[in-house]
């Protein structure tokens, strides 16, 4: 069985978990405020941002701190629960596939995952501007390439996050622990993204991306500058580290 | 019985374990806060309780509000697992008892995640600002009002998790929950009334005034959500 049919097989089993409801059901939540409060938007002169950019960007921060991380933690639950569920994993077992392949499978369904609740955020968020320009007569959209450069950062630094949890999740056998240690995660992040060690911590590193681009676009506020140097290494590390950690642990219970 | 019943089903599943590993997270947050940055906060002049929850309550009460719903989806994820929750039925025990019973038992150990932050804030307060002078007092006034505030949460998680076959939903209902209480603007009183926003509530934040209505809200919540769920499996044990 190839790797991608394999990662076909785990998609079309999470097809109907109704995942993607929640997912919607949160970024109505995430946006719906910025919509009632977008005259704030024009109040930023002392940061000196744009408005249509502090919308944007708002926004995301919002998502990137706990929403975000928590959905992941939520993700891999279920693809663990579904599993265990009339005990479906050893059927999977026992199928002729590597275990390693089935973990990797498993993990880049949840990074598609991560995909489509950007992308769900990304669709809600033009919704929202349109909706705030409609009603302040002003226009909040901003140009897609820029939106998913910015979404596409955010994306990718999210994988170590992943990883991490992924880990959490097929390592630590009683889900209390598993969810409570992701969930309890991502709460430091705030304090930790203004501390020199941001790197080591995975959980940081969407909010950071976007906190740093925040800086950016705010003339007045000092940039959190992105060192790529012991972020990248450490980052890939990490990742690396946590799959080959999480490749070993699969169904090693199961097919004892 | 049903209490019994209930501690002896979650004796396996690191349920105690994860309450007390919580705890001490939560209780290390205003020692950690204090032994980097205690000149922040030696200087305010207001009372240590106050100085102290005013800079460490929003982080703490975020992790305790995860953990209850996590615990809340675990005490029925044992039900629904293995189909335990139709031989749960075929005894002579009411569902609307199973809830109460697994509800006594998430609030005792929130009880016991207050005492364990209670005495890490007392803690603080004793060393870093030297003075206990009324210091009980104040932590009951304060830990009392906590409780009654995350009662409202520890019901409406309790709720979805009984209405849920699926973890994942009610743990992904739990944390949209949590994410819309963050959303909620500290100054809107109506808004704030929210089951899962309740707990962020500090005492000092807020006049007496505010306070009894808070109190009394809580309460209300409290037995306007133990009703709804007593009607709820009414109405569902007669569709099944």
């Amino acid at each position: 069985m190839s790797f991608l049919s394999l990662v076909g097989v785990e998609w079309r089993k999470l097809r109907r978990s109704r995942i993607v409801l929640i997912m919607v059901l949160a970024t109505v939540i995430l946006w719906t405020p910025s919509i009632l409060n977008a005259d704030l938007n024009f109040g930023m002169q002392s940061e000196g941002i744009s408005p249509e950019n502090n919308f944007f960007i708002q926004g995301f921060m919002a998502m990137a701190w706990f929403l975000f991380p928590a959905a992941m933690v939520v993700v891999t639950v279920l693809q663990n629960q579904i599993e265990r569920g009339d005990h479906g994993i050893l059927r999977m077992l026992a199928l002729p596939v590597g275990k390693a392949k089935l973990c990797m499978a498993k993990f880049a369904v949840l990074i598609a995952f991560s995909a489509i609740q950007f992308l769900i955020s990304v669709g809600m968020y033009y919704i929202g501007a349109a909706i705030a320009s409609h009603i302040q007569n002003y226009d909040f959209i901003l140009p897609p390439v820029f939106i998913f450069k910015e979404i596409g950062v955010m994306w990718v630094s999210a994988i170590p996050m992943l990883a991490v949890f992924w880990m959490l999740a097929v390592c630590v056998r009683t889900p209390v622990f598993a969810i409570g240690i992701g969930f309890a995660s991502i709460v430091p992040s705030v304090l930790l993204i203004n501390t020199k060690v941001w790197f080591a911590y995975p959980m940081a590193y969407p909010f950071f991306a976007i906190v740093s681009e925040y800086g950016k676009l705010a003339v007045h506020l000092s940039a959190a500058k992105t060192e790529l140097i012991p972020w990248l290494p450490t980052a890939g590390m990490i990742t690396v580290l946590c799959l080959i950690i999480s490749c070993s642990c699969f169904g090693q219970e199961e097919s004892r | 019985m049903s209490f019994a019943l209930e501690c002896g089903k979650v004796k396996r599943t690191g349920f105690l374990p994860a309450f007390f590993g919580g705890g001490f997270l939560a209780g290390a947050v205003p020692a950690l806060n204090m032994l980097f940055r205690s000149e922040m906060y030696t200087g305010i002049n207001d009372s240590p309780v106050s100085i102290l929850l005013r800079a460490n309550w929003q982080m703490i009460s975020m992790l305790n509000i995860l953990l209850v719903i996590v615990g809340a989806c675990i005490l029925y994820n044992i039900e629904y697992a293995d189909n335990a929750i139709q031989r749960m039925r075929a005894l002579p025990v009411s569902e609307c008892a199973v809830f109460f019973g697994k509800t006594a038992v998430l609030a005792m150990v929130s009880v016991l995640l207050l005492a364990i932050e209670a005495v890490s804030i007392g803690g603080c307060a004793v060393y870093w600002f030297e003075s206990d002078a009324g210091l009980y007092g104040e932590m009951l006034k304060n830990f009392s009002f906590f409780l009654l505030l995350m009662l409202p949460s520890v019901l409406a998680s309790l709720l979805t998790a009984s209405l849920c076959r699926n973890m994942w939903i009610s743990l992904g209902i739990g944390v949209v929950c949590v994410f819309a209480a963050t959303m909620i603007p500290a100054r809107n009183f109506v808004l704030s009334l929210f089951p899962f926003a309740m707990p962020f509530q500090i005492l000092a934040d807020h006049t007496e005034d505010a306070v009894r209505n808070y109190r009394i809200a809580g309460a209300a919540e409290t037995a306007g959500i133990a009703l709804l769920e007593v009607v709820i499996l009414k109405i569902r044990r007669l569709f099944e």
